[in-house]
Parts: structure tokens; C-alpha cells; sequence
């Protein structure tokens, strides 16, 4: 497959603006701008093109519930909070190739009739930060942002807002809130986003990867998105591998590629040739999957009906000698150390959970700790404020479903079985 | 309106009912902690899920507007187990110490997992725990974070209700912990309304904690003794002791709010200074004696002397009853037409006041004045001389599109919520308040026709208005702007326009043009003490009889009567709760003026300076002592209940002056034994306005805020007043000293009582001087050194404090301190004090 | 007391935003880079009165992101080390306990000497290249307890 989000990957010097013009860089941006916005939506939603971010809601369709009242001012912002564990994707584009996703931002404030848009990185990724700050001062030079944009009417003014260590922020309400200045604590939606967002006014969130589609999709075509991958979550995916592989690294590849081509073909098979014992497909939010899954295409529908989620397409490979008892204990302490305090379930329960997985790992499990592991999950999943706490749950679950042996026997015996 | 159904009942609610809300409406039960309802939504808690059938997952009820046909359960299995489950994560690192806890027994997470479960723990971890001991936030607030629940409601009462904003929280997920600034102690309003709404024993009274159980305690639903807001709420005792006041959610207009005085200024009813005996001067001492004998003595006295030379000086912080018999008194039994009910306010200035803010036509609700598109708050340091307004107007004002608009010399914490705050200089509404009716005037195509007064703005020069006023023409333009786009404007006047009586004029008048311009105009008097609106409309007032109605013949207000006895033509004064002799402007004049009277009655719970000076003292009660009933300032009569016997031998006020009137004549009140409630119904008799009032607290707790109990409202007197004209002050000369000196009460200060209350000592240790942080910075002054201040005839050296909102050249110092009696600065009619302010 | 270079740069990040209080995320950081890593409670009072915000919401939001430090001065070098689960999985706990015996303190805490301050984090993105650190802004990628020593060696 041609690449797409990852092409100019390694190119030296590709961040800067000369260099990626002359690869052919914001030419997408000078079909845009003679195109009317709504028959960019149009394209949009024709392509099929699926928010990256995780939880694959159709782009086309979020940015048509924009109002269209042109007094009411309308917001872009770009979610480079990436913070799943196992989730390095958007560090490639921004690190690298930064114009590819301003250019994708630029042609959705063009869209959506925004005309500020906001870059929310997590702090710690400060070069990326920097990097993002001269492409964007490189493009106010050049006339792709700024006032009367290429010779037209649109103007678009872009700023980076760095994060400073929250993974909820990631939840699109939640970085609303940090970028007003607030902790970065859920909203109640409704109203959603797209009708009271940033500053109570009409906000679209997209993912980098998302917004960095949109170029290839102005300049190729909807029908040549939709060619790639499957029917239903179609183009190009970044999986981005990383644990017991021999080639840990970004992948671009169709939606739809198996997790065993993903991993022996793409990144090179399992380190020292060790046997597979289980994959994380999306990030450690995604249940796990085990090896009889491995010809699973990973695309959005195809990992659900696992029982999982492609999430942000992170794919954490653990070989026979992984501790499935420590995983979920590490992956537990990521949630409750990211709960946000704000609702009951999440705040109380991750933590619990949590101090009984590591009682568990340390040798100090009690019979009944795996029942009360369940009925603990029961409380937690599904009523809670947002997606974060259901998260810790599905990865626990998953852990349980297909390694519930491995608990019992840490309970038991106080080790390992590894 | 939409229709939807509940456990299977059909109902319809108004669009955008929360389903909570349509749920309890319909009496179904739904648990909740982090709800309240005026508070913003955060669904944060979960105890309110709820099933919606066509959804997978259970919503909060308390966040979730109902939709057309929504069908909706609130109790299925899932619901109960979702219950439990959120009540198990509460528990599992709530601290658990519930014998030692002060909310133990009242304590909404002990209710709720009685109720709802779950039956047994099954945390097997160590607690997470913030901290070993309590820590103090404040003089009056301590607090235990091991208990939190999270529910946020301490730090949205604290910045979306009262304004201050000094509650966050520090930390996230299961270390979050809502406290002050980085824990520091608080430099706050110290209402402890984050205490009223914290559901368990997180956020508790310092001066209560350890002291009592709440089974053990007794408790008397009854108003609040302070301003004339008229907040109800509870007081309790333990035995003989009063240990805490507190607000009921749902009850009142205030719900569960009260301000510093109201929740923390109840201790001086438990002073050891108290008056027990009657006591009679004999050979120059005041000796204790029976009731009897104290009534006889007054009796003799007082009859040996014309009417026209006695004079009546009652509290405004009695009740109806006891006002009303005190006129009956003067008027019926003495033959005495002197009567008020102010050391402070001359009498002229309250009629003309009552008069342009139209007091005679009945009750003005406060809710009702909030529903104007314009909200202007004038004459009024509103934030802190009637707390619960101010935080009605921020509440309302945030969920609904109202200009509020702010006039005032000194900044105030409403100007947050303000979208337009203009500052004047004091003593100058009337030249604020003409500027503006020019400017609605001149914006006007026509000028509305036969408006009663306009004649006086003919030829007015507005430069000049604009000038003593110290304001530009662009602020009162603005504010002309707002108030011709409104089509119902309410106007918040206070205590300014009596300190200042010629301010009435222009509040009058604007109120009068934006009537005739077809605008529905409001005006609701805020005032100072609990009862004033009560002791003007049952005539303790030299110039009007009860209701508003005529007299005779003119009687003396407080200042005349003061001038009268220092000129023998006034020979005897009975003055209850009122220490005339601190309050006056010229101490030495007043005790010229005591000293000169043949008899004086002095009625007082304390033995004030006054009161040494008596002829005769006798021993009454404080509110928590006595039925009745208050009129507050929005015209709203309430009952307050007796908790307690009063000390010794004191009596109510009722039976102290039904005593008196009998020694006179027997039949004075009915019967063996007045009962503020027989004299209640002579009232509602002898003053149409109480004929309907209904006495019976009918909002009953409720936790949909409806707050306006609107049966206890008085209706419209149908009377008009002609006030006396007002001398206009001769304004006092500026004489090298730069600031123009102001008084009014203390957010912590409001009078005798607050400097009785040894818990509000702790707050403000003593009188303050403030002024602008520009003037302090020009001065090169800091917050918190000595200053010296000095007037023409008096100086005080006070602690300086700054308030960044103030005009600049004014300076305020707080009323009723004995150590900085403020009132020596200012002389009667004239004007408003200068003063220079150097370092002491 | 802000320094004035510090208040300038504040007053240009308020800029990018359509209210003042936005600009809190950036005035913190760049108060605690001013500061040598550390935001004191007069700073932060500061910042509240350069924003229109009250004291303790800007605490609120220092106390919310983990990368604000206000609760005591760091090291010069605050090394935070990745453990979550590709980290974790590749030997991150191995490479903590290493530095701890180098530096001589356990995780949380700072060098006497005040060059250090020893820290765990939960992912930093850069799970392609695990097992990874942060020195200050700085990643480093692919740690090996050789390369950890070298890097520390540079740090000295």
C-alpha cells in the first residue's frame, strides 16, 4: 500500500516547510479552498473516514453537526494528548512530518468554518511541541495560516496548547476543560461539543492521525480512501508496535491488516523467537487478545466482535514469560492513577482494584479476591462518568477471561506462574 | 411540556425537567449526594442512576433532561445493586469514625447506606488517608478529609452562591481533596455554608465540634436576629447552651444558606453579662427589685410627666408585638407622640425613604425582583450588609439573562456578577440617581407626561450632577442603556439612602419615570436590622401610626428628642435595646442630654452606657427568648419561636411592656397573660396590610428550591405618605483631609449583638479602617498597619485594611465598635465626614 | 515575585486564547522552568491575579497535571522513568532499582546534593523505543543499564 501518514517517515528535514512543499505538501489545501465547505463534509462522510482516537465515530458525520450560523464563532482542536499506554502514533506524524496534520487542520477549519484552532499535546512531548510551533510559524510565513488565507477570504489563526500530565485530558471534554484553564475533568454531555464546546461555542475534536488523512482524501478522492481496508472502517491505520517484538516501531497499513501479519510479517515476529502468550490490540484500554485471535483483521468491527477494540491501534505483544497477573496490576495502576477524582465508581474503584491486584502480585492474594475482582468491575463498568473507567475494566476483564487460571494460581500458591 | 413515564405512571413535566426532578416530583425516591438543586449539575456521584429503556447503560437522573416518551425506572434490580455498589466505593476509604464524628446521627452517607445498602464491607485494604488530625481552616471551620465524599458541593456553594471562591480542590482521582488555597487558612467570608451543604463530616463548625450529639440537642425553627433579609433558621441548645444556628435546605428564602453572622453570631445569647433583675436607682444605685415594684416606680414616674415630654426609643430588632404595644403605649396610655425606632436614621429620612422605594404598597419579593431583565443594587455595600441577597442576585443572575447592575462607593464582592459596576462618591445617590433618570430622559422621544417631580430636573445641569456624583457621563449612559431596553427593572436600595435622606428624591423619581416609560418597576428595601420594616409598620415612627396611617400630631424622632431633653422639653425617655449614648455623634451632648431627663427607662439584655444611666433597668430577652414575629425587609412576616427561658428574672419585651400599660390601666391587653399571638391578631386588625398574612411556614423543606413563600407577603396598604421635605446636608469641607469617610456594617459587624458574639470577635478582631489599594499604594500604606484617622472633631488610630474595588478618596470605617464609635465623626445633616489617613 | 521577563511571557500566551484563564497551563510551566523546576505559593499567586483567577484554582490546576511541581524544590535533573506496561515488559523495574542504587535514593525523592530527582511515570509515548526516561525535557529511548550510567555520567 502507498503510504499515506507515514511517508515522509526518515525523510531528513522533512519537518520543514521547504522541504515538504517540494514533496507536494498543502497542495490538498489549494483544491480545498476552491471547494465549498460543506462539499468537503460531503467528501469527508463519503470516505468513510473513522476518528482515530479510539473510538472510530464517522469524521464526515461529527463535523456536519457544526451549526452553519457563520456569526457563531467555531473552534478546532487537534487531540495530540496521546497518552494510552502503548500508544506512540502521533509522535511519528507531529515529530516528522508536522505540515501533514496542519494542513489536515487547516482544510477542517476551511470545513467546518472555524477560524481558531488549538494543537492539545501532552506536555511531555516537548519536542514535538517545538516542532509543531515552527511549522506553524512557517506557515504563517507562507500564507497557509493567518489572514486571507492563499489569496481567499478564510482566515485561521492555530496555536499549540501543551498538556502537563493528564491522560484523561485525552477524553474530549476533559481537554475542553484543560484548555479553558479548568482541571481536565469530564464534562456532561449533553450538550455535546459540537454545539457547546470550547468556550460554550461550536468545537470539533479530531485525532492527529484523523485530521492527518484529510489531505490524501482532498487531494485522491473519497473513493480512493474507501478502496483501502474494509467496507466499514476504511484507510490507512498506524499500528504502532511495541513489547516482545523483534522490530518494535510505527506501521502503516491498511485497516483490516491481521495482528499476524501485523506482528510477524510487519515487525519482525517475537523477540528471541519465544512463543506469543497475548496481545493488546489497542492500547491497554482494548481486553487482550490470545493466539488463537491472531488472524483477526484489525479493523474496528472485526476487533469488537472479538470482544475487544482497535482503540488507537497500539498493539503491546507479550511473549510466554509475561506475568498476566502484573500486567493487569500495571495497567490497573495506569487507570486509577489517571482517574480523575470526579465520579465515585472510577475514583474508589480503580483504586481498590488496584491495591488488590498488587496484593495478588506480591504473594498476598486472598481466596475470593478474584470473585471480588469481578463483582467490583460489575460496580464500576458502565456507570461511570466517562469512558476511562470502563476502560479499566474491559483490560481487567479481558485479562481474567482468558488468564482467570494464572490468578488463582498467584492467590494460591503466592508466585508465579512464570 | 413533555410526557413521559415513570415506573410505569404516566406524568408531564416542563421541557427540559431533569429527570430527578420530575421523578421526585412524582414521589418517587432517588438517593442522591452531589445534587442539589441550586447548585450547577456535575453528575458526579452516580448515586441517582437510573434506567431508560433503549439504553444500555444506567444515566444520571440528576444531570439527564427528560425527553418526550421516555420511559424511565428507578428502582429495578440493577438500580439497587448500582446503589450499594457506589455506597460500597464511598465507604471503602471514608474514614469510618462515625462515634467521634460531629455528623454522626444527621450524616446523609449514614442515611443512605442504612437505605440502600450494602449490608456488609468487603474492603480488605489499607485506607487511603489525607491526614491524621482535623485541621483548621478558619475560626470557624475545621476539617477532616477522610470523610470527603467528593461531591464538590463545598466549593460550588462557595463560588457560584456566596462569591468568595476559596475552595478547590488539590490533587486527582482517589487523592483529590477539596480545601482551601494549598490548605492555607482561609481569608473568607467564613459563612460555613460549606459546612451547611456537606453531606457528611468533612467540613465542620470549629465552635461546635466535641460539644454535643445532635439527638442531644433541642432545637427552634425561628429568623435570624441580624439584617432584615429574614433568613430562617434553626437554633439549638444543649443544656442551657445555645451550641450552633443552622439553615434547612428547602426552607426559607435563604434554603440552606446563612452568612457569617447569622450561623456563627448566635453566642452572645449565651454571654454571662446578662441582666437578670429588674433594677431601680436608689441613692444613686441601681438596686434589684420584684417586676412589681419596677412597674409601680415607672408607672409614678412616668405619670407625673406631660406625653408631649416623654419620648419612646425602641429597637428595631424587637418583635411586631412588642413594637406595636410600645406605640399603644405611648400613644394610647402616655398620650406621647414620640416615637422611633432609630438612633440612627433621622425620622424624616425613613419616611421619605418609605416613600420612594413604596413601601406602603405592600411586599416586594426578592425572587419576584430577580425575575427583572435589570437588576440595579444602590445605596447598599449589598455584599455584606445583607449577605443572602447578594448571594440570590449571584445564583439567579447566573441562570438567567439579567443586567446586574452596581452603584456604590466601595467595591464589593457582587461586582464579580455585576455587568456593569459603577462607583460614585458617598453620600451622592441622588446626584448618581438624577444623572441617570436625565440621560433615560434625554434617549427618550417623548418624555413620559405627568410625572410627579420631573419639575425638579428642569434646568438641572448634568456636568454638575456628573461631578458631585463622580461619575462619567459614558457609566450613567450605560446604565440609562440598560434600563430603557428592559421592560421590568428592579432596584435593591439600602441603608444609603437613610444615611443620606435626600437620596430618596432621585430613587423616587427614577422609579416614577421608568413607570411612566411602561416598565414594571420594583423596589426592594434592604435594611439592617431584623426588624426595621416591622417597627415602621407598626408606627413606632414619630410621623406615621401603624400601617402607614396618619397621626395627630406630629411627635420627635430620636435626634429632636435628644435636643429636646438637653432643652428640658423632653423629661423622660423609655428606651429599650438601644445604647443611645454609643451611638450618638457627640457622647458628651448625650450624657448632657441623659443627665438633664427627670426619668429614664432603660429595657436591655446587657448593662450598656445607657443603661448606667437609668433611672430604672429592666432585664429583657433576646430573640432566642420570645415568640413574635419579624417583618422583613421585603414585607414578608415571620414567626420566630422560642428556644429558651431568658436568665434570672428577665422578661420578653411583651410582657415587659403589657406590664407596664396595665400598671396604667388594666385592660391594656387582654386577658392575665399576653400572648404575642393575641396581640398578633389585634394586629392584623388594627393594620390592614397583616390582615392575611398566613404565619405558617408553608415552604416546607423541599429540595427543589422553591423558596418564595409568598402567603406571608403583606399587601398593599393602600396608603400614600408626604414625607417632611429633607434639609439638603451642607457638605463638609474638604480641609486637607482627602477621604470622604463612610460607615455601614461589617460583613463580621452589624451592632450590638455581633460585638456580643465572642465567635464573631474572632473574625474581626475590632474596628478596621479601609480604603482603595490604589490610595494605600499612593499613601504607601499596607493592609494591616496602624493608621492614624482623623475628622474634624474626632480621631481614631485603626488597623488599615484595602478593598480593590473602592473609589478612590473613600474610607470606611465599620459601625457599632464602642472603641471607634464612627458616629463621632459625623454630625446630623452634615454631609458626608472628611478625614486624613496617615500612618499612626 | 514573578520576574518581569516571566510576566511578559505570560501576557503572550494569554493571547492565544479567547480568555485569560487558558493561559494558566502555560503560566505554571513557565513559572516552575523560571524557577528552577519548583512553582512556590507566591507564584502561583501571582498568577491568579495576572489571570483573574482565585489563588486556589490555580492550585487546583497545579495539583491536577502531575508535571507541576509545587509541593517542594526538585533537583536540578528530575529523571522521570517509564514503568507501564511496554516499559514494564522490557525491564523498566530493573532499570529503577538500578538507579536508585546510583543515586542513592528511592523513587520519589531527590540527591542530597539536589542534582536529582528520582521518579516514576505512567507512559510517555514512546512505546516503540521502551524502555524510556525523561531527564527534564529530554527523552531517552531504548535504556540499557549501561546507557543509563553514561547518561547520568553526562549529567554530572
Amino acid at each position: 500500500m502507498e503510504k499515506i501518514l507515514l511517508k515522509n517517515l526518515g525523510k531528513p528535514d522533512y519537518h520543514r516547510i521547504d522541504t515538504c512543499i517540494a514533496g507536494g505538501g498543502y497542495k490538498a489545501l489549494e483544491k480545498a479552498l476552491k471547494m465549498l465547505p460543506d462539499d468537503l463534509i460531503q467528501m469527508v462522510k463519503d470516505s468513510g473516514l473513522r476518528g482515530r482516537g479510539g473510538a472510530g465515530f464517522p469524521t464526515g458525520l461529527k463535523w456536519s453537526f457544526i451549526p452553519k450560523d457563520p456569526t457563531l464563532p467555531k473552534y478546532l482542536a487537534c487531540n495530540a494528548d496521546e497518552g494510552e499506554p502503548g500508544t506512540f502514533k502521533d509522535r511519528g506524524i507531529i515529530d516528522n512530518d508536522p505540515h501533514l496534520l496542519l494542513e489536515g487542520m487547516v482544510i477542517t477549519c476551511y470545513a467546518i468554518g472555524a477560524k481558531t484552532a488549538y494543537i492539545y499535546i501532552r506536555g511531555e512531548f516537548q519536542f514535538g511541541a517545538r516542532r509543531l510551533r515552527e511549522a506553524i510559524a512557517e506557515a504563517y510565513d507562507r500564507g497557509y495560516l493567518g489572514k486571507n488565507i492563499m489569496g481567499t477570504d478564510f482566515c485561521l489563526d492555530m496555536f499549540v496548547h501543551e498538556g502537563a500530565g493528564a491522560y484523561i485530558c485525552g477524553e474530549e471534554t476533559a481537554l475542553l476543560e484543560s484548555l479553558e484553564g479548568y482541571r481536565g475533568q469530564p464534562r456532561k454531555k449533553p450538550p455535546f461539543p459540537a454545539l457547546a464546546g470550547l468556550y460554550g461555542k461550536p468545537t470539533v475534536i479530531n485525532n492527529v492521525e484523523t485530521l492527518s488523512c484529510i489531505p490524501a482524501i482532498i487531494e485522491k478522492g473519497p473513493e480512493w480512501f474507501k478502496s483501502i481496508g474494509p467496507e466499514k472502517s476504511p484507510g490507512p491505520k498506524i499500528f504502532g508496535v511495541s513489547g516482545h517484538v523483534k522490530k518494535p516501531g510505527l506501521y502503516e497499513l491498511p485497516m483490516g491488516t491481521t495482528l499476524r501479519e501485523i506482528i510477524f510479517d510487519h515487525a519482525g515476529g517475537m523477540s528471541g523467537d519465544r512463543p506469543l502468550k497475548a496481545v493488546i490490540p489497542g492500547g491497554v484500554s482494548a481486553p487482550m487478545l490470545i493466539p488463537d485471535d491472531l488472524d483477526t483483521p484489525m479493523d474496528f468491527d472485526s476487533v469488537a466482535a472479538k470482544g475487544s477494540m482497535l482503540g488507537s491501534g497500539a498493539v503491546v505483544v507479550m511473549d510466554e514469560s509475561t506475568c498476566i497477573v502484573k500486567a493487569a496490576y500495571i495497567t490497573n495502576r495506569f487507570f486509577s492513577h489517571e482517574s480523575c477524582g470526579k465520579c465515585t465508581p472510577c475514583r474508589e474503584g480503580t483504586i481498590w482494584l488496584t491495591n488488590i491486584l498488587k496484593r495478588i502480585e506480591y504473594g498476598k492474594g486472598r481466596p475470593g479476591d478474584v470473585e471480588l475482582i469481578e463483582s467490583l468491575c460489575t460496580n464500576i463498568f458502565g456507570r461511570t462518568f466517562c469512558p476511562l473507567g470502563d476502560g479499566a475494566v474491559m483490560a481487567l476483564r479481558g485479562a481474567l477471561k482468558h488468564f482467570r487460571e494464572e490468578f488463582l494460581y498467584h492467590i494460591t500458591n503466592k508466585k508465579c506462574m512464570v | 411540556m413533555v410526557t413521559i413515564t415513570i415506573n410505569g405512571q404516566e406524568i408531564t413535566v416542563d421541557d427540559g425537567t431533569l429527570i430527578l426532578e420530575a421523578a421526585r416530583g412524582a414521589g418517587f425516591d432517588i438517593p442522591t449526594f452531589c445534587y442539589q438543586a441550586d447548585l450547577m449539575g456535575i453528575g458526579s456521584c452516580r448515586m441517582c442512576l437510573v434506567e431508560i429503556e433503549g439504553q444500555k447503560k444506567l444515566q444520571p437522573s440528576c444531570i439527564t433532561p427528560v425527553i418526550h416518551d421516555m420511559k424511565i425506572h428507578t428502582d429495578t434490580p440493577s438500580i439497587v445493586s448500582a446503589r450499594a455498589g457506589v455506597l460500597e466505593f464511598f465507604l471503602s476509604n471514608h474514614a469510618l469514625d462515625c462515634p467521634v464524628c460531629d455528623k454522626g446521627g444527621e450524616c446523609e452517607l449514614q442515611d443512605a447506606v442504612h437505605k440502600h445498602g450494602p449490608r456488609h464491607g468487603r474492603f480488605g485494604e489499607v485506607k487511603h488517608r489525607f491526614h491524621d488530625k482535623d485541621y483548621i481552616l478558619s475560626p470557624v471551620i475545621v476539617k477532616n478529609s477522610n470523610r470527603c465524599v467528593q461531591c464538590q458541593k463545598c466549593v460550588r456553594v462557595c463560588s457560584e452562591v456566596v462569591g468568595a471562591g476559596v475552595l478547590g480542590s488539590l490533587g486527582r482521582g482517589y487523592e483529590q481533596e477539596e480545601t482551601s488555597f494549598l490548605k492555607n487558612t482561609l481569608d473568607c467570608d467564613h459563612c460555613g455554608n460549606c459546612i451547611e451543604v456537606c453531606p457528611v463530616g468533612c467540613f465542620m463548625r470549629l465552635p461546635y465540634r466535641y460539644k454535643s450529639r445532635p439527638w442531644d440537642l433541642k432545637g427552634a425553627d425561628t429568623i435570624c436576629p441580624y439584617c432584615a433579609t429574614g433568613c430562617r433558621m434553626v437554633i439549638e441548645e444543649r443544656d442551657g447552651t445555645v451550641m450552633r444556628a443552622r439553615g434547612q435546605l428547602g426552607v426559607g428564602i435563604n434554603s440552606e444558606t446563612l452568612c457569617a453572622r447569622g450561623r456563627f453570631g448566635y453566642d452572645f445569647i449565651n454571654s454571662h453579662e446578662r441582666i437578670t433583675k429588674p433594677l431601680i436607682r436608689k441613692y444613686g444605685k441601681l438596686e434589684p427589685v420584684t417586676w412589681e415594684e419596677a412597674f409601680e416606680y415607672v408607672k409614678d414616674n412616668l405619670s407625673r410627666i406631660d406625653g408631649e415630654k416623654i419620648g419612646g426609643i425602641a429597637s428595631a430588632r424587637l418583635t411586631n408585638e412588642e413594637l406595636y404595644l410600645f406605640q399603644k403605649l405611648f400613644r394610647t396610655v402616655l398620650s406621647s407622640p414620640n416615637l422611633d425606632s432609630s438612633t440612627r436614621w433621622d425620622a424624616a429620612a425613613v419616611e421619605n425613604f418609605i416613600s420612594a422605594a413604596d413601601m406602603t404598597g405592600g411586599g416586594t419579593s426578592v425572587f419576584d425582583c430577580m425575575e427583572a431583565d435589570t437588576v440595579l443594587v444602590t445605596g447598599t455595600q449589598l455584599s455584606e450588609e445583607n449577605p443572602i441577597i447578594d448571594y440570590i442576585v449571584r445564583r439567579i443572575s447566573a441562570t438567567r439573562p439579567i443586567n446586574v447592575v452596581v452603584a456604590s462607593p466601595r467595591g464589593m464582592k457582587l461586582d464579580k456578577s455585576a455587568h456593569l459596576s459603577i462607583r460614585h462618591t458617598p453620600g451622592n445617590e441622588r446626584a448618581f440617581l438624577d444623572a441617570v433618570t436625565l440621560s433615560v430622559l434625554s434617549a427618550v422621544k417623548e418624555a413620559p407626561g405627568s410625572v410627579a417631580g420631573i419639575s425638579r430636573l428642569r434646568g438641572v445641569d448634568l456636568e454638575a450632577l456628573l461631578s458631585s456624583a463622580g461619575v462619567s457621563a459614558e457609566e450613567v449612559d450605560a446604565l440609562a442603556k440598560k434600563l430603557l431596553v428592559s421592560e421590568s427593572v428592579s432596584i435593591i436600595a439600602g441603608t444609603g439612602f437613610l444615611r443620606y435622606p435626600e437620596g430618596s428624591a432621585g430613587l423616587g423619581l427614577l422609579r416614577e419615570v421608568l413607570k411612566a416609560l411602561g416598565k414594571e418597576v420594583r423596589v426592594l428595601p434592604v435594611l439592617d436590622r431584623c426588624n426595621q420594616r416591622g417597627a415602621w409598620e407598626m408606627g413606632v415612627l414619630p410621623g406615621t401610626g401603624p400601617g402607614y396611617g396618619g397621626v395627630d400630631k406630629r411627635g420627635l424622632g430620636f435626634y429632636s428628642m435628644m435636643e429636646g431633653a438637653a432643652k428640658k422639653e423632653i423629661e423622660a425617655l423609655y428606651i429599650i435595646d438601644s445604647d443611645v449614648l454609643g451611638d450618638y455623634h457627640d457622647e458628651s451632648s448625650a450624657m448632657d442630654a441623659l443627665n438633664a431627663l427627670k426619668f429614664l427607662v432603660v429595657q436591655d439584655e446587657f448593662m450598656t452606657a445607657t443603661a448606667e444611666m437609668a433611672h430604672c433597668v429592666l432585664p429583657g430577652a433576646t430573640f432566642s427568648e420570645k415568640d413574635g414575629t419579624f417583618s422583613n425587609q421585603e414585607g414578608r412576616v415571620q414567626r420566630i419561636r422560642r428556644l429558651s427561658v431568658p436568665p434570672g428574672k428577665a422578661r420578653s419585651g411583651l410582657e415587659i411592656i403589657a406590664g407596664i400599660g396595665k400598671a396604667f390601666t388594666p385592660s391594656f391587653v387582654d386577658g392575665a397573660r399576653v400572648s404575642s399571638l393575641s396581640v398578633f391578631d389585634e394586629i392584623r386588625q388594627e393594620i390592614p396590610m397583616y390582615s392575611d398574612v398566613s404565619l405558617v411556614f408553608n415552604n416546607k423543606k423541599n429540595t427543589e428550591n422553591k423558596l418564595d413563600n409568598r402567603e406571608a407577603l403583606i399587601k398593599d396598604s393602600g396608603r400614600k405618605i408626604v414625607p417632611p421635605a429633607v434639609e439638603p446636608e451642607r457638605p463638609e469641607e474638604e480641609g486637607g483631609r482627602p477621604f470622604m469617610l463612610v460607615t455601614g456594617n461589617h460583613l463580621f459587624s452589624s451592632g450590638r449583638l455581633s460585638t456580643r458574639s465572642a465567635i464573631l470577635g474572632e473574625l474581626l478582631k475590632g474596628p478596621i479602617v479601609e480604603i482603595s489599594e490604589a490610595d494605600a499604594a499612593e499613601l504607601g500604606l499596607n493592609a494591616g498597619e496602624k493608621v492614624r484617622v482623623k475628622g474634624e472633631r474626632f480621631e481614631a488610630v485603626l488597623p488599615l485594611m484595602t478593598n480593590k474595588g473602592t473609589k478612590k478618596g473613600v474610607a470606611f470605617i465599620p459601625e457599632n465598635f464602642c472603641e471607634a464609635p464612627v458616629a463621632r465623626f459625623f454630625t446630623p445633616g452634615g454631609g458626608v465626614p472628611r478625614v486624613s489617613i496617615s500612618r499612626a | 515575585m514573578l520576574t518581569e521577563k516571566v510576566k511578559e511571557e505570560i501576557r503572550e500566551r494569554i493571547k492565544k486564547y479567547h480568555n485569560r484563564r487558558s493561559a494558566v497551563m502555560d503560566a505554571l510551566m513557565i513559572v516552575q522552568r523560571d524557577s528552577g523546576g519548583y512553582i512556590s505559593r507566591e507564584n502561583m499567586e501571582d498568577v491568579a491575579g495576572m489571570l483573574g483567577m482565585q489563588p486556589v484554582e490555580v492550585s487546583a490546576v497545579a495539583a491536577f497535571y502531575t508535571m507541576y511541581n509545587y509541593k517542594r524544590p526538585a533537583g536540578k535533573y528530575h529523571i522521570q522513568v517509564c514503568r507501564n506496561i511496554t516499559c514494564s515488559l522490557l525491564g523498566a523495574e530493573h532499570l529503577i532499582e538500578h538507579m536508585e542504587k546510583v543515586l542513592g535514593v528511592t523513587t520519589g525523592h531527590t540527591t542530597k546534593d539536589s542534582m536529582f530527582t528520582l521518579s516514576t511515570v505512567e507512559c510517555l509515548g514512546s512505546c516503540g523505543t521502551a524502555p524510556m526516561m525523561q531527564i527534564n525535557d529530554d527523552y531517552y529511548e531504548n535504556l540499557t543499564v549501561e546507557g543509563i550510567d553514561e547518561i547520568l555520567k553526562g549529567l554530572k
